[in-house]
């Protein structure tokens, strides 16, 4: 299993925010956690990337345990999973390539690693002739593909995308979805928290349905629709 | 993470650019806290500028308060002279200056040309006695220090009287005391607000760009090469502003001299400014940072 949560509970104050959760997911796996806002989806996946620790219970990520982690070992957790937020969070002062190039700068990659692949990133993604753009001069759909590309660059071995297309048009969240898909076909897991499951094709993925902290289990997104 | 020679070059190379565009972006937002900073520093350089002058002052004022040693009249100057070498090697004496007969009545008459004619009167055979006079060091310079001094060099045979100011000291060295006494509680609390204000401009300046930290965090950056950056541009920001400050204080300086006599503040306070203006702005980038950072 790449991620594994053990009867995780998690409040802020009094408001408990994952109450008792148990969540296994594969190697490989496409999964959509939806829910209505505030039903806990971004803690989840804050969890997964250890943003935030659980108050009892433990999560377990490629070896990493909640419970066990020192504060030293998070950068080598996180170098392991990718994460695209709803906002964006684009450096605005770093030109498209230098935003998608951030995460191998950080751990020393050479110069030349670093070219190639964010050079091959940039084609993959239909960027290429915007790697000198800030993001200000990006639409809202080429912003989100260079968080993608900035989230894949390092190989991650699981990609978080927490509400992906919640700023974008119903054409480009389509074509965002498309590039997920791709992505997880290309071996990489992907982990999709979204208020709106149907974006994503029956048969695609996994879904998973988070009502007030507490995770129930789908086959379909129309099985959620009626949960919901 | 690559650990070889090669990978660690990369990171190095890395943590300079990140450095270099750290300091390079929202130049408007530097500028304002470069500006609070230095006018910060502003208030601190004329508060240093006015305690420098009135240290000044009243060393100036201390200095005046020496002893008039008056020699017996029947003394040769070669005697007077070996008072004045024995006086020399008591402690706390910084010098001892002899005073002959001629040198006193033309002193005299320098200082006080309409009683001259008072010499005039005494005749020819009239001299003023020859006399010594002392400085002492600046730790003798205590009321019970130097009347015991002044007894100790009356009971040298050929003393007439020793004369120290006893009516006017013990005002001049109390006032002196409570003065330099103010000067440091005012100074610790400028330094104290001084350094509040560099901390929590260059905090927030810090905290502002929380998105860069949360985003170096998500992307698995190592703690140091999320600080450094920070840390330069606090370092940055607290020795430009600190030596704005002294710049613009010394325009200010340079343009009052007209008007107000004054001397602006020696080189190892200039030092001592930026110094702080270092430190506060480290201290101040790594506690926003860290905030951040957590």
């Amino acid at each position: 299993m790449l991620v594994t949560m053990n009867s995780v509970r998690l409040s802020y104050g009094r408001w408990p925010a994952l109450d008792n959760v148990e969540m296994e997911i594969r190697q490989g796996e496409f999964l959509v956690i939806s829910g209505p806002s505030g039903a806990g989806k971004t803690t989840l996946l804050r969890l997964i990337w250890m943003g935030e620790r659980p108050d009892s219970g433990s999560v377990e990520v490629s070896g990493f345990r909640s419970d066990r982690i020192r504060k030293r070992e998070l950068p080598q957790l996180r170098r392991k999973i990718g994460i695209v937020f709803q906002d964006f969070r684009l450096l605005d002062s770093r030109t498209v390539f230098d935003n998608i190039a951030l995460p191998l700068q950080v751990t020393g990659t050479g110069n030349r690693t670093v070219q190639k692949r964010v050079i091959s990133l940039l084609a993959r993604m239909g960027l290429s002739h915007r790697r000198n753009a800030f993001p200000h001069e990006l639409s809202g759909g080429e912003q989100q593909r260079v968080a993608i590309a900035r989230a894949m660059v390092a190989h991650p071995v699981i990609l978080l995308a927490d509400e992906p297309t919640g700023n974008l048009d119903p054409d480009v969240s389509r074509e965002v979805v498309d590039l997920l898909l791709e992505i997880n076909r290309g071996g990489t897991t992907v982990v999709m928290a979204t208020h709106d499951p149907r974006q994503v094709p029956a048969g695609k993925g996994r879904f998973l349905f988070l009502d007030r902290g507490v995770l129930r289990r789908a086959d379909r997104w129309t099985e959620l629709d009626q949960e919901s | 993470m690559d650990r070889t020679g090669s990978g660690i070059m990369s990171l190095f190379q890395s943590s300079i650019r990140e450095i270099s565009l750290n300091l390079h972006s929202k130049p408007g937002a530097r500028l304002v806290t470069l500006l609070m900073v230095a006018l910060a520093f502003i208030v601190f350089n004329t508060f240093l500028i006015i305690s420098w002058n009135l240290q000044g002052l009243m060393n100036r004022e201390e200095n005046t308060v020496g002893m008039e040693v008056f020699l017996q009249r029947d003394l040769s100057q070669a005697q007077g002279r070996v008072i004045g070498d024995n006086i020399s090697s008591i402690p706390d004496v910084q010098s001892v200056y002899f005073v002959s007969p001629e040198e006193a009545e033309a002193l005299f008459r320098a200082e006080l040309p309409e009683r001259s004619d008072l010499l005039d009167v005494m005749g020819n055979d009239f001299r003023l006695p020859a006399s010594l006079q002392i400085v002492f060091e600046d730790e003798a310079m205590t009321q019970g220090r130097l009347s015991e001094l002044a007894r100790q060099i009356q009971a040298i045979a050929g003393v007439d009287e020793a004369v120290y100011g006893e009516d006017y000291l013990p005002g001049l060295l109390k006032t002196v005391t409570t003065i330099r006494r103010l000067v440091i509680l005012l100074g610790i609390v400028l330094v104290s607000s001084i350094s509040m204000v560099v901390f929590y401009t260059v905090r927030l300046s810090v905290v502002r760009r929380s998105l860069t930290v949360d985003v170096m965090k998500t992307v698995g950056a190592p703690w140091w090469f999320v600080r450094i950056p920070f840390l330069v541009e606090g370092i940055f920001m607290g020795v430009t502003g600190s030596a704005g400050g002294l710049l613009l204080a010394a325009i200010l300086s340079k343009l009052l001299s007209g008007a107000v006599t004054h001397r602006f503040m020696p080189v190892s306070w200039m030092t001592m400014v930026i110094l702080l203006g270092a430190v506060t702005g480290t201290v101040g980038a790594l506690a926003g940072s860290y905030e951040k950072e957590r």
